[in-house]
């Protein structure tokens, strides 16, 4: 038996593949396992290719995973078109639809897969339901029946799924499930691929994507105003987030474009209230001068940048973790603007509500960037315990201040200045792009812009202390290292627990707050170590080099990174890991770029 | 907010000490070359707010860049001074943000209708309720004198030697078109009449628009001053013009650039629900049936 188990699917636009990734995940969540799904599509708006990859373990999913424990391919000019999002190897059972024609030891796969199994799916489906459309509950059953998957809760899920569709329908779908079960039971496998049973009840475990709990973090931490435009991947934080931002006393404005949907937030701010936006990377671009805008006028928002495959429109529905040098050089001009990225789907709730809190408390510009993968994967989590977080707010000049003379940007140890709103009697100010002084009015000195440079730059030192904004796995003196960040940090976390399993002496970073580089973490991190390498989504390896803009790193400081979608699996992490422990690099084109 | 007994327009009756000129003026002297169309306008706002009544620290007063964007500086409202062509943007977060602001925006011509004019016709049909004044005057001032979205066919300017070959926009054609409620257009030289048409404008409820025509001294028209703008001037009201006729109003607006109207081209007789007051209701209908946690 398996306590882990990696599904891949992929068909045309109108095989349900989607839907029975979803069901699958609902079931399992019930059933009491952990999984993740991920979804991965054509760029076409209807129909095209779609595929879907389920890993489901009895214990918490920490990331896709790699090579595939079971293919379902309905049709392989689709299957083929996922590459290396959908990797099979020999040990991957392969169940392909018998209708391609194709005999199983022709299969268009460059690997041979012991277990290839041609099945009827079509005909499963037509004689069961009557339909084609009842395909993908074929497929839920010869999963479940093959692969021990939620066997009733599968069909719990099918029941309320077709209840409202009429008894005909219902009746039909659940055939198409019990044809598939059947036809399994009816073909053994080789050998035993079921999944042990869960270790406990799903309890109140939910199943969510990184967009959605985005906007139920960003209530919970206060969010009042939204400003945004729809962009993919980024969208669905703006649908969640209208359905209830009013009962909260707040409102969401779709805008006529990117620039108008942060300069509305900047607005909001400006009156008073936590406000954000979120985006992908060409919305990103377009939204840098008004972040340049908030950063002097030291106005706290959070600019969510959901990373997609770029530059330009790029890949738009898949992932990459390119746009972090746009995040930490985004707008013109002497600035600090912290960034922060969450490791997965339920730190996204964590790291928005921090990203409110730094912005209020710093009154600064926060930029989260989340991914596709995080972004649009469905993850079954353990709930979120909202105890465990504080909420901060921005400080306000008391009374007596502004009895005194209110200065907007007035010079404070902390480099932070309380900040008044509209509508607070004698706060008046002028808030404005171009410099000022401490009142707030226009000027054009030397002397004062560096003071109010070293005021909202050395204001965000203290952030740079924030050792809780980084996760330290393994033993401290381990003179191999590896740094990975954001939607990589799941699969990296995996490989570290893998290599030390292999008893290899290697520890793990991973930086939450990505920018300020808090240079102290990483010298601390960096003392032991001879080798230590960073994984991440990009060509060019774009943490790596910004470590290095601010840090001494060790000798042997290495990047592991790939283009967006393409991803990186834990073994390839631990094979890299391997070779610094042999003091030999893996590939000399890939190191030390 | 402090103000009780907010009207249908947000203008609450007079306060009870009067507020003058002093209690909106600044302390910051203007950047304005002497004799800058601008100052007439700074001080027809002064004595509308003060006919108004709101405190100073009610009002939000946005602009974007440019020489007239400086205006919110040199009043004591609570002041934003944007980026270049983003101030409508700006004003409406503000104002859905607390809709019991007055919210004031102003910005020149190539503010509004080059760099921002993708967010006018959105700000009209979305309709909060904010005021926006544009102090048009042909030409970009700041950058010391280019072609600016209203510059006449044929001006000669530093970026257009040989004469421009371009049509200027029609600002009042436009938001006219776009379907603005309220549409007037004013100069410094009439300071009674824009005094009266900015009071008008703010009280009426959504979004209001006056051009003013505010002559540069320095890189503008010589025959584009206020001396020739107030011999020029011809009034809607004296000319038997019903503000209420938008079909009227229209026709008249396309003497833009040619003949100097002013006063109310347009002003709808029933304004349509504001996006703020919509908000309030949301909040209000959501609210009630399901309270946030």
């Amino acid at each position: 038996m398996l306590n882990d188990m990696i599904i891949g699917m992929a068909g045309s636009g109108g095989d349900g593949i989607v839907s029975a990734g979803d069901a699958l995940i609902s079931a399992s969540a019930r059933e009491g396992y952990y999984a993740m799904l991920t979804k991965s599509f054509g760029s076409q708006i209807r129909g095209g290719e779609s595929s879907c990859r389920l890993r489901v373990a009895t214990t918490p999913v920490l990331n896709p995973g790699g090579t595939l424990d079971v293919a379902v391919v309905l049709n392989w000019e689709d299957f083929l078109r996922f590459g290396g999002e959908l990797p099979v190897g020999p040990d991957t059972v392969v169940l392909y639809e018998k209708k391609t024609g194709i005999e199983p030891a022709a299969i268009p796969l460059e690997v041979k897969p012991a277990i290839v199994l041609a099945v009827p799916m079509s005909e499963l489906a037509m004689k069961s339901a009557g339909t084609l459309q009842a395909k993908n509950n074929v497929v839920l059953g010869l999963l479940a029946g093959w692969f021990g998957l939620a066997r009733e809760a599968i069909l719990e899920g099918i029941r309320r799924k077709f209840s409202k569709k009429g008894a005909e329908i219902l009746q039909g779908n659940e055939r198409a499930y019990a044809a598939g079960l059947e036809y399994a039971d009816q073909h053994p496998l080789a050998r035993d691929f079921r999944l042990s049973p869960p270790v406990a009840r799903g309890g109140k475990r939910r199943v969510v994507d990184g967009n959605e709990i985005c906007a139920e973090a960003a209530l919970f931490a206060g969010c009042k105003f939204f400003g945004g435009y729809p962009i993919t991947p980024a969208t669905e934080i703006m649908q969640h987030l209208q359905k209830d931002i009013w009962k909260h006393g707040g409102s969401l404005l779709q805008a006529e474009d990117e620039i108008a949907g942060i300069a509305a937030v900047v607005g909001a701010s400006f009156a008073g209230k936590k406000a954000m936006t979120a985006t992908s990377g060409p919305g990103f671009s377009l939204k840098s001068e008004v972040i340049g805008l908030a950063s002097i006028t030291e106005l706290p928002l959070v600019c969510v940048n959901v990373q997609r495959g770029g530059p330009s429109t790029g890949l738009p529905t898949k992932t990459e973790q390119a746009d972090l040098f746009a995040a930490v050089f985004s707008a013109h001009g002497d600035t600090v603007r912290p960034v922060l990225a969450p490791i997965g789907v339920r730190d996204v709730f964590g790291v928005t509500v921090e990203a409110f809190n730094i912005a209020e408390q710093y009154q600064t510009p926060v930029i989260v960037l989340s991914d596709q993968e995080i972004a649009q994967r469905k993850d079954i989590i353990d709930p979120v315990d909202t105890a465990d977080f504080k909420i901060v707010d921005r400080v306000k000049p008391t009374p007596e201040e502004l009895a005194q003379g209110y200065n907007r940007f007035k010079f404070t140890d902390s480099g932070i200045s309380p900040l008044s709103h509209p509508g607070m009697p004698g706060g008046s100010y002028l808030a404005a792009g171009i410099e000022h002084n401490e009142h707030g009015d226009p000027t054009s000195s030397g002397e004062m812009h560096e003071r109010m440079n070293d005021k909202r730059l050395n204001k965000l030192n203290p952030l740079k202390q924030r050792r809780d904004l980084f996760i330290l796995e393994g033993d401290p003196s381990a003179p191999l290292g590896v740094i990975s960040w954001g939607g990589m940090a799941g699969a990296t976390l995996e490989a570290v627990r893998t290599a030390q399993a292999r008893g290899l002496p290697v520890k793990l970073l991973i930086p939450k707050l990505i920018y300020p580089i808090a240079e102290e973490v990483y010298r601390d991190f960096f003392a032991s170590l001879q080798h230590c390498l960073v994984v991440e989504q990009s060509h060019q390896g774009q943490l790596y080099r910004i470590i290095r803009m601010w840090v001494d790193v060790p000798r042997g400081f290495t990047s592991l990174a790939r283009s967006g979608a393409n991803p990186i699996s834990p073994d390839a992490i631990v094979r890299r890991i391997a070779a610094m422990a042999e003091n030999t690099p893996a590939t000399p084109s890939t190191t030390s770029r | 907010m402090s103000s009780p007994a907010i009207t249908d327009c947000g203008c609450p009756p007079p306060a009870a000490a009067p507020l003058t000129i002093k209690n909106f003026r600044s302390e910051l002297k203007p950047i304005w070359c002497p004799g800058c169309g601008d100052y007439g306008v700074v001080t027809a706002l002064y004595r509308a707010l003060v006919n108004i009544g709101r405190p100073p620290h009610e009002v939000a007063f946005i602009s974007g860049i440019g020489c007239s964007s400086r205006i919110p500086g040199y009043t004591t409202a609570y002041g934003f001074n944007t980026v270049h062509g983003r101030a409508l943007p700006v004003a409406q977060g503000i104002k859905m943000a607390n809709p019991d602001l007055l919210v004031l925006v102003a910005g020149g011509d190539g503010d509004g209708f080059s760099i921002g004019g993708g967010h006018v016709p959105h700000a009209i049909r979305r309709n909060l309720d904010l005021t926006y004044i544009v102090m048009d005057n042909h030409i970009y001032g700041l950058t010391k004198g280019q072609l600016s979205p209203t510059t006449p066919r044929g001006a000669k300017t530093p970026s257009s030697s040989h004469g421009s070959m371009e049509q200027p926009v029609n600002p009042l054609l436009y938001v006219l078109a776009y379907g603005a409620g309220f549409v007037a257009q004013g100069i410094p030289a009439d300071m009674d009449g824009l005094t009266k048409m900015i009071e008008a404008a703010i009280r009426y409820p959504g979004f209001s628009f006056v051009n003013i025509q505010s002559p540069c001294v320095t890189f503008g028209d010589p025959n584009d001053q206020m001396k020739v703008q107030k011999a020029k001037m011809r009034k809607l009201a004296e000319m038997g013009h019903d503000p209420t006729n938008r079909l009227h109003a229209m026709d008249l607006a396309q003497a833009y650039g040619t003949e100097l109207y002013t006063g109310i081209f347009y002003q709808n007789p029933n304004p349509p629900p504001t996006y703020d007051s919509q908000i309030r209701e949301r909040q209000a209908a959501l609210q009630a049936t399901a309270p946030a946690a």
